[in-house]
Parts: structure tokens; C-alpha cells; sequence
């Protein structure tokens, strides 16, 4: 470690999202939910409290705010003056939406939560302090806080739940934030297996938990660098562009009738999760 | 000291620290890196196994009189393919040793046979213990070194294992924690136009490309001698997630 080596490696470290000298390459992973097709089942918030190893808090700290949903649905109500209002419910998972310029990055006072090179946003559980500044700098609230710990003061996996933890995944202790990691540890064996046989990752070879148990396909996963993968598709057919907070499609007048939209584009964070919004009754 | 000198004095104090440990490379292996003796159930006799052949006499095989030479990756076989190294279950230990019966009345091996009569695993204990928020992947290092490198098995795992094949039970060699793990990885190391299989060495082998998870592109690096060099990955998500 010499002061050279810490202010390159801080430099790279900041690095924010791609541009032109240092492109997404292999891999920039990425995601698209097709809110038509979410029926709000909330499987995909059940697969992940699997994978991830997350607790089960129960209804008194649920409503204290201290649920630890990596995935959740989030409901929304479009009654359109219809006979049954409850009809018009809508759905939209909600998860970390791994920006490209993460406005929790820049914020953390010890680095625990970084871009790493295949544009995900890394959080560092061993690194964390506890500060919750990346939290309330979150514009989409999807960073959860270990306000115990988990499970030496509460039976948050019950007898023979604890058989079911995930052994890639570190059980998180008390004090740290946590967050989706677009299942980090299946796409990192999946890279790692690639990597040694000189290759890259195939399309379709690797999941994220949720976009596997996903009854009607909302959710697709992959490799936004790779023209095959479905990702690459959905983006470029909805006209998305990673790297811009405003599509030349929504720059038109009157807008565009294509479904593809980020949430909170205009604040610049490029996130990496692309919706496609619900086809209403009325525009049918 | 004055009260106006006493800023100034700090200020020199602290970057002649800057400057001394800028100096210094690579954390120091002290003894207290080497973690404590672990008293294995068995004694294994990594020299036995793993340790050169007679040095006098190369071509004698006589194992009373040196090592055999075995591969570490015949015993430790998972490290080729998976995270962990592993240990070898016991019938790979009696799989040899039932064939070898001029050691059989050796107190060890009598102790290995008492564990195989009664159906029980040796209870070895771990030496090399991370933290449980660390995942190092053995299959990496050993696909990049060995298989694409060809460098020798027992320089490889020496790298962070030590000279495991003069130990009797292994004994912890290199102080394995993260800042030298990163020693290693924050080094700019020449990348090799190809190997011997074509393969750029430096980061990894896509196509044209010769970085890979690396952030800096070889092209964009030189050492003095105009050599392209490329760092190791600088990802945390690598071995803590």
C-alpha cells in the first residue's frame, strides 16, 4: 500500500457510471419486469427470503418498519371510477435497482457499498458501520437496516428453517444495511465457472431467485452487454438506454406508446432495472 | 514544546510515516502471522507425502528416505473445482494405505486404521480458518495458475500455504488476511502476450480482450520496461457477499 496505489484505487473505486473510455465489458447485469404480467403473487419476495437468508420479522417489527423484504410488492390502487375498485390493483416489485450512479454510494463514510465491474452496486457487510446514510439517501427505500440480531434475539428461522439457510450467503448481524444483490452469489459462480473455461456467461445460465420462481415470466435477468440475452432485447425494443436520464422516445410530443420506462429516471441514478408498464383497460 | 511548534511537529511525524510506509511493499510475514499450532488428531506427515524425493539419490523411492511427491490436488481434489480445497475423506487415505502393508504397524497408520474399523471420520481440525464472511475460491487461482499458466502445483498453493510439504500437520505460512490478499492483487503484473495455449495471460482470455474484471486495460498501463501490465480483480463482491 503506498499513497499512489490508494489514490488510484480511490479514483477507480468512484468510478461512476459507464462511459465511453470504460465501457460495460463482459457483463453489465440487468433486469426487466413486465408489470402486465405481475399478478402480485409475491413469490418472487418468497424466494428470496429463501435465497438471501432473510428474516422472517413478523407483524409487530413489520410494523415498526424493520421488515427485511429484499423483494417487495408494492400495491397501488387505479380505480378508474369502476364497480369493483378492487379491480384495480396494481403491482410492481420493488428491489434494489443496482443504479449505475447510486446516490448511496457516494454518501457511505467507509465505502461498504461500491459499483463493482459488472455494474452492480456491492454491499460490504463486514465493511458496514451502521451510519443508514446510503438508506436515507435511497430514492427507492430498498436498503434495510439490522436493527437485532438475527437469530440469537428473535426465532426468525424456527426448527428445521435454519436447515434451509443458504451457506453462500452471509446470515447479516445486528447493525449493518443490506439490500438486493441480484443474487450476487449465483452470478458470481456462474462468471467464475465461465472464466475457466474462457468463455462468457450464456444467456439463461444464470437466474436470479425471483426471476425463477416468477409463475408468469414477469421477471428477466441477464447480461445487458450481450445482444442474445432477452434483457438486451426488452431494453432495445423499448428504446431504454442505460445511460441516459431521459429516453429520446419520451422527448417526442405526445410521448410514446412504448411500455418501457425506469422509475425516478430524472434523478440520475441510471438504474439498471427497466418496467414495462401495465397495459390499462382504458387504453385498449 | 511551544505551543506553535507542536502542529508543525506533527505534520513531519506523520509523513515520515507516509513516507516509511510507502516503503514497505508487502505486509511483513512475522511469526505471529502463523497463526497456532493445531493438534490434529493424526499427525499427518505432509512431508511424507507431499515432500521432494531423496535429495542425495532422486531416483530413489524409497519413502523412508524422502517424500513422494504427490500432487496435492490428488487428496485436496475439490480445489480444482469448487471454493473450498477440501479434505480428503478417509477411504482415499485407506485407499492407498491397505496396498501399502510394510508401514501398517506404524503407530499413525495403526491410528488411521483404528478410525476405518469403526467407521468414523477423522475429526481434522481447520487450519486455515476465514472468517466466515470471506469466500476465497481456490478454483480460480488454480485454473488461472496451473492449468493456464502451467506453473508447478506445489509453488501455487505455496503461494499461500507456505512450504506445506516440509510440515508434518499443516501450519498457517502467510498471514491471509485481506490486506495481503490485495498485496498480491494490487500489483501490476506483466501480461504475457500468450501463453501456451494463445491465451493472454494478464486478465483473462475473451476474444480480443485482455482485461477482465479489471478496470484498467492492459493497453492503457506500462511498466518501465514498456511491458503491458494488468491488476488482479479489485471487486469485494468477489469474496465477501
Amino acid at each position: 500500500m503506498s499513497v499512489t496505489n490508494l489514490l488510484d484505487n480511490w479514483a477507480e473505486v468512484r468510478h461512476f457510471h459507464p462511459i465511453d473510455d470504460k465501457p460495460h465489458d463482459p457483463y453489465k447485469w440487468a433486469m426487466s419486469i413486465d408489470l402486465d404480467a405481475c399478478i402480485g403473487c409475491n413469490a418472487c419476495a418468497v424466494a428470496c427470503y429463501a435465497e438471501n437468508n432473510l428474516p422472517v420479522v413478523g407483524r409487530e417489527k413489520f410494523q415498526h418498519g424493520q421488515v427485511m423484504h429484499w423483494m417487495r410488492i408494492e400495491r397501488y390502487w387505479n380505480e378508474d371510477d369502476r364497480e369493483f375498485p378492487d379491480q384495480g390493483a396494481e403491482f410492481l416489485p420493488m428491489m434494489c435497482q443496482q443504479c449505475e450512479a447510486a446516490p448511496c454510494e457516494t454518501v457511505c463514510p467507509v465505502g461498504a457499498t461500491n459499483h463493482t465491474q459488472d455494474g452492480l452496486n456491492s454491499q460490504i457487510y463486514n465493511r458496514c458501520i451502521g451510519s443508514r446514510y446510503c438508506s436515507a439517501n435511497c430514492p427507492y427505500k430498498v436498503r434495510y437496516f439490522n436493527w437485532y440480531d438475527y437469530p440469537t434475539t428473535d426465532n426468525v428461522w424456527p426448527a428445521e428453517m435454519n436447515y434451509q439457510l443458504n451457506p453462500d450467503v452471509t446470515v447479516r448481524g445486528k447493525g449493518v444495511m443490506e439490500k438486493c444483490t441480484f443474487c450476487v452469489q449465483r452470478l458470481r459462480a456462474a462468471e467464475v465457472t465461465a472464466k475457466g473455461e474462457g468463455r462468457i456467461v450464456r444467456e439463461g445460465e444464470v437466474q436470479t431467485a425471483c426471476q425463477q420462481s416468477c409463475p408468469t415470466n414477469a421477471i428477466s435477468f441477464g447480461n445487458l452487454v450481450d445482444p442474445e440475452s432477452r434483457v438486451y432485447k426488452q431494453w432495445k425494443a423499448q428504446q431504454v438506454d442505460l445511460a441516459k436520464d431521459e429516453q429520446e422516445k419520451d422527448k417526442q410530443e405526445g410521448g410514446s406508446d412504448l411500455r418501457g420506462y425506469r422509475i425516478l429516471e430524472d434523478l440520475r441514478t441510471y438504474p439498471s432495472v427497466m418496467y414495462l408498464e401495465r397495459v390499462r383497460e382504458s387504453a385498449v | 514544546m511551544h505551543r506553535y511548534l507542536r502542529f508543525p511537529a506533527m505534520l513531519a511525524c506523520f509523513l515520515m510515516a507516509v513516507t516509511c510506509h510507502a516503503a514497505t511493499d508487502q505486509p511483513l510475514t512475522t511469526e505471529d502471522a502463523l497463526g497456532p499450532q493445531i493438534q490434529q488428531p493424526i499427525e499427518f506427515p505432509h512431508y511424507r507425502h507431499a515432500g521432494n524425493r531423496n535429495p542425495v539419490d532422486p531416483t530413489n523411492s524409497d519413502p523412508t528416505k524422502g517424500g513422494m511427491e504427490i500432487n496435492c490436488q490428488y487428496c485436496h481434489t475439490y480445489a480444482r473445482r469448487s471454493l473450498t480445497a477440501g479434505i480428503p475423506p478417509l477411504q482415499k487415505c485407506i485407499g492407498c494405505h491397505q496396498n501399502i502393508p510394510t508401514v501398517r504397524d506404524k503407530p499413525r497408520i495403526v491410528e488411521l486404521f483404528k478410525y476405518w474399523d469403526a467407521k468414523k471420520a477423522i475429526p481434522w481440525k481447520k487450519v486455515h480458518d476465514l472468517p466466515d464472511f470471506v469466500r476465497f475460491n481456490h478454483e480460480r487461482h488454480i485454473k488461472r495458475f496451473i492449468e493456464q499458466q502451467g506453473r508447478p502445483v506445489q509453488e501455487v498453493c505455496g503461494y499461500c500455504h507456505g512450504q506445506v510439504k516440509e510440515m508434518t500437520t499443516a501450519r498457517r505460512q502467510k498471514p491471509i488476511t485481506m490486506g495481503w490478499c490485495r498485496s498480491c492483487h494490487m500489483k501490476d503484473h506483466v501480461v504475457v502476450v500468450a501463453n501456451k495455449d494463445g491465451i493472454p495471460e494478464g486478465g483473462t482470455p475473451l476474444g480480443k480482450q485482455d482485461y477482465w474484471y479489471t478496470f484498467q486495460k492492459p493497453a492503457e498501463k506500462r511498466n518501465a520496461a514498456g511491458e503491458l501490465t494488468a491488476k488482479g480483480p479489485n471487486d469485494c463482491w468477489l469474496c465477501h457477499k
